[in-house]
């Protein structure tokens, strides 16, 4: 199924299609934060701006992995949000 | 934390645990997440193992099925999904930005279809889930289009001599999805019996639908 909110609505890093993880924790992070968001009830565009904030305190480094820059960031902004929410 | 007595050299010994490769940060701080979330009751365990694979190493051709098994038993969608397939796939919530367009290409007595991506791994993954593995791999993305015949086989699928063989190269742009021929014997069965027929290669082309009694 491609309907999960948070998973249609973002731009995930994928390559022709696929999800790219370089490690697992990138994927454990993805799947804990699907089930948290949804049992929170944070809405899709209120996270998405948690996302795009946590890029943006990243940073961007043309060396880093997209897929590791991406989920650290993912990571970043899920436990701010639980750290307020739950 | 466990070692005060300045013998970092074995700091690794102290839990019994050697670790093949080091633990990033990230994973550190994902594991400690998920703990405080399953203490609190938020998430389980489990509910993650089963959205990883669900989501993420394979949404699985299910979706595809589900395509087939409604196009052998409407014959309006039938016509609609021969006519806009993306819309058509689209009326049962499968979408994605990968798959804005998707052709479906029916089998019938005459020709057979198989897809292939002779440049890299363009694949219809809202209706197939992830490509297998070796629908990335060079020999066949190369043999599928010289040798299809002898492909096939190799796959286990025979088919009349007669029965002309087609070949679609998938895009960016386009991607393929097969419409297997619905299986003899299968009048009765519901549509959701129907879907469990229909195999992830049988929608690739290197692969029929099972039988009923196989199902």
């Amino acid at each position: 199924m491609t309907d999960d909110p948070y998973l249609a609505t973002l731009d995930l890093p994928r390559t022709n299609g696929e999800l790219v993880f370089d490690e697992p924790w990138q994927a454990r992070a993805l799947g804990t934060g699907v089930i948290a968001l949804r049992e929170l009830g944070v809405g899709t565009v209120e996270w998405r701006d948690a996302l795009a904030e946590a890029i943006d305190r990243h940073g961007h480094d043309p060396d880093e992995d997209p897929a590791n820059a991406y989920y650290t960031a993912w990571l970043d902004a899920l436990e701010r949000i639980v750290a307020a929410r739950a | 934390m466990h070692d005060h007595d300045h013998h970092h050299d074995h700091d690794h010994d102290h839990d019994g645990h050697h670790h093949p490769r080091p633990v990033s940060e990230q994973e550190l701080r994902t594991r400690a997440l998920e703990a405080t979330l399953v203490e609190k009751g938020i998430v389980t365990s489990d509910a993650i193992d089963a959205i990883i694979d669900r989501y993420v190493n394979d949404i699985g051709p299910q979706n595809g099925a589900r395509v087939v098994a409604r196009a052998w038993s409407d014959p309006a969608y039938h016509e609609r999904l021969l006519a806009d397939g993306t819309a058509a796939i689209a009326e049962l919530g499968f979408t994605g930005e990968e798959g804005h367009t998707i052709v479906v290409v029916e089998n019938t007595p005459d020709a057979h279809n198989v897809i292939v991506c002779t440049l890299c791994s363009c694949y219809p993954w809202p209706v197939l889930g992830l490509p297998p593995t070796w629908y990335k791999s060079a020999p066949y993305r190369a043999r599928v289009v010289a040798e299809p015949r002898a492909v096939l086989e190799e796959f286990g699928v025979e088919l009349p001599d007669a029965t002309e063989i087609r070949v679609w190269d998938s895009t960016a742009e386009v991607r393929y999805l097969v419409l297997p021929m619905r299986p003899a014997g299968t009048d009765t069965l519901a549509e959701d019996d129907l879907a469990a027929l229909v195999t992830r290669d049988s929608m690739i082309g290197t692969g029929l639908p099972l039988a009923p009694t196989a199902a």
